[in-house]
């Protein structure tokens, strides 16, 4: 299985070269199917069998695989436009925070990027210019996208998808932002103080305790050497 | 010991000194692994402020580069108030800086809370750590400055997953907040300092009849300062009697006369230069393993067997140096650790493949331990306690310039010729060069102590009865007086090590 990534509109050759553990079999015929379709003008060398692919739109991507006839053996090809990774982990932000979210793609620059919030189960596009106040979209190189999302709420907890459109068509990114209130970190926070607080005291308290100790042992001792 | 008067009572090397062992453990942990430590949050905050990434690395710069150059200041300080109260306003100044900085709204605040207020918090309690060791150890001291030094790995093996945690669960802002209640814990480090030397202010109490004033302010001092072993600490402050009184003030707070002190500098030229070639190796392995085809977290893997490695030599070396063997020559091991150190750097562009720079993160894991573990157990024991907190300052500034230089020179080097066992090399190199240097002056300064040793035994006759004379102590040079009191409890308590310095 092979996974070819294309951006742009482009000529490709797909090639099946059969292994000489094979050569034994007489009659070696191959087919080239995409889904349930055949593709005719197979080009024949010895021991390979390809295809010339015009890819020139969305329709043409897809998975390509060449089987040989009566054997069970094939190879897929995957065609498609380029992944955009997200991010696994959920970004952490606060209210009344700011929070920037980024996509980036790799190596390959795409014509667009468009970013998407899920409410409930439909994605609306974010209109920056429409709510200039509470996100801002920039792009600082053409294959990174910001995207900066002002005076944090509740409501803005959530999956995010950044889009990326191609020449070949388009492809997302998910990122999932999660809004805490500052109650959150505040209690680990105050536990830890506590904790600092009371073993500082417990030193304290444990050296005045010794101290004392000590001094009423001098205490006796000097008066033994008096006598 | 209270029923001699003459003779103050040596440190406890042991009791409630282990706790101060515990204190310094943390309290040097987070001074050194806390800068590394940072490091895993820069990604995230560089998105979020839009800046370039060796704008946030200079964070990370401006931490180390306070910590080390803040050095006198810190000395000043023990020196007037002693280590205790400065660990406690270190930890309260660290915690502040880190919830400060979890409020910030700018990339130049993050400089100011992160870099420079957390930084000084951390020079604070670096410090009067290693000087508490010196005060409360004399004849295990090796092992406690080993033992101590340990925290560095341990609390940065501790930290960068401890890190990652808060991040993914609270992001920046809140572990800043909760790194800040936890660099708190500096303060309970802070308070296990406890005082010692009350025991010896009935010393002083001779002294003080003597009607100089320079001498009484000397001697007061020093009843605060919790001196050295054996009765002999008036001494050391004695050879500043004939100087001017405003060189005698600046010195009380921060002793520059240790510039005339030949081990003084022999530790200072040499450690400056090691710390050319100290930094660069560890900041570059994961890179260097990356580059040569390694995924990332067989690197990182890399670093955490030097850490592991490393937090066993520490304690380990401790204890060799403490060995009757090693401790009358222990700056003889100090060289030849740093020079091992330069060698494994050397070899390291022959290492080929994994498994050959895991054995290299094994061996440098190890030299790493040793140098560190030894670094200020040597000062300790070319200076002595007495002057150590002056030292200690004195050096970290000197080195602070160093430090933040070979890195840099590191990557400058590898940029330029594409390949990074030119860094190897330079560093290697550096490094064999100190440890020779070292070695060979130190084996000219153990000779030149051996014969001051000579002379001085010549003029005095009963070296406890000077305690109570005037015109013994005036006869005493300076440089017998600041290393006589090292070697003195040593040479009375084993003969073996007398026979050792006098031969030498």
């Amino acid at each position: 299985e092979k996974n070819i990534t294309l951006d742009s509109a482009t000529g490709i050759e797909l090639s099946c070269r059969l292994d000489s553990k094979y050569f034994h079999l007489k009659n070696l015929q191959m087919t080239w199917k995409r889904g349930n379709e055949t593709i005719e003008h197979i080009n024949k060398t010895e021991n390979s069998w390809g295809i010339q692919l015009k890819i020139l739109d969305n329709s043409k991507l897809g998975s390509y695989s060449c089987t040989l006839k009566g054997e069970e053996i094939s190879a897929i090809f995957h065609l498609q436009v380029p992944k955009i990774e997200g991010k696994e982990k959920p970004i952490v932000s606060y209210e009344g925070d700011t929070a920037v979210m980024i996509c980036k793609s790799f190596g390959y620059t795409p014509i667009a990027w468009t970013w998407y919030r899920t409410n409930g189960s439909e994605q609306i596009a974010i209109n920056d210019s429409l709510l200039a106040d509470k996100y801002v979209i920039n792009s600082v190189s053409a294959n990174v996208t910001h995207l900066k999302i002002l005076k944090l709420t509740r409501e803005d907890d959530g999956v995010y998808w950044c889009e990326a459109a191609f020449e070949l068509g388009k492809s997302k990114g998910k990122l999932k932002l999660k809004i805490l209130s500052f109650m959150v970190p505040l209690k680990p926070f105050l536990a830890i103080v506590a904790e600092v607080v009371i073993l500082v005291t417990i030193i304290f308290l444990y050296e005045m305790y010794s101290k004392k100790k000590c001094a009423e042992d001098e205490k006796e001792f000097d008066q033994v050497e008096q006598l | 010991p209270s029923a001699n008067v003459g003779r103050a009572p040596g440190p406890p090397d042991g009791g409630w000194g282990w706790a101060g062992v515990f204190g310094a453990f943390v309290s040097i942990g987070f001074a050194y692994a806390f800068p590394k430590g940072v490091a895993i949050f820069f990604k995230e905050i560089q998105g979020f402020f839009g800046t370039s990434y060796s704008e946030i690395a200079w964070v990370s710069s401006i931490m180390l580069a306070t910590t080390y150059g803040a050095g006198p200041i810190s000395s000043i300080l023990v020196n007037r108030y002693g280590s205790r109260p400065v660990v406690i306003f270190g930890g309260l100044l660290c915690g502040i800086g880190m919830v400060s900085a979890a409020f910030c709204t700018s990339i130049l605040q993050l400089y100011i809370c992160v870099g420079f207020i957390t930084g000084f918090g951390l020079a604070l309690n670096l410090q009067p750590s290693v000087i508490i060791i010196g005060k409360y150890f004399l004849k295990r001291r090796p092992i406690a400055n080993g033992l101590a030094m340990a925290g560095s790995p341990v609390m940065l093996c501790t930290l960068a997953p401890l890190n990652q945690f808060l991040f993914d669960n609270f992001g920046w802002r809140g572990s800043f907040l909760i790194l800040g209640a936890i660099l708190l814990n500096c303060c309970v480090a802070g308070a296990l300092f406890r005082p010692i030397g009350a025991a010896t202010a009935l010393v002083k109490t001779q002294a003080t009849e003597e009607g100089k004033d320079a001498l009484k302010e000397e001697v007061t001092k020093d009843a605060m300062e919790m001196s050295n072993p054996t009765g002999v600490p008036m001494e050391t402050k004695m050879e500043e009697e004939g100087g001017k009184d405003c060189c005698e003030k600046i010195n009380k707070y921060l002793d520059f006369s240790l510039f005339k002190h030949r081990g003084f500098l022999i530790y200072l030229i040499g450690n400056v230069l090691m710390f050319l070639g100290f930094f660069a190796p560890i900041v570059f392995l994961a890179p260097y393993a990356k580059h040569i085809g390694i995924d990332e977290y067989s690197a990182a893997f890399l670093l955490s067997i030097l850490a592991i490695v490393d937090m066993i030599a520490r304690p380990t070396t401790g204890i060799i140096a403490n060995s009757k063997w090693v401790r009358p020559r222990i700056q003889y091991f100090f060289s030849f650790a740093i020079a091992f150190n330069g060698a494994c750097h050397l070899l390291c562009p022959l290492a080929s493949g994994y498994t050959g720079l895991v054995i290299y993160s094994v061996f440098f894991g190890l030299a790493f331990g040793m140098v560190c573990a030894m670094l200020f157990e040597t000062l300790m024991d070319l200076v002595g306690a007495a002057r150590f907190t002056s030292a200690v300052g004195l050096v970290t500034i000197a080195e602070c310039c160093t430090i933040l230089l070979g890195p840099p020179i590191g990557g400058t080097l590898i940029d330029t010729f594409g390949d990074y066992k030119y860094m190897f090399i330079k560093c290697g190199a550096v490094m064999v060069l100190a440890g020779t240097f070292l070695f060979i002056m130190n084996y000219y300064n153990y000779r030149m102590l051996a014969k001051e040793e000579k002379e001085r035994k010549a003029k005095e006759e009963d070296p406890k009865s000077v305690r109570t004379e005037n015109e013994g102590r005036n006869n005493w040079n300076k440089e017998t007086a600041q290393d006589g009191p090292e070697l003195e409890p040593l040479r009375e308590e084993q003969e073996g090590l007398k026979k050792e310095v006098n031969g030498t």
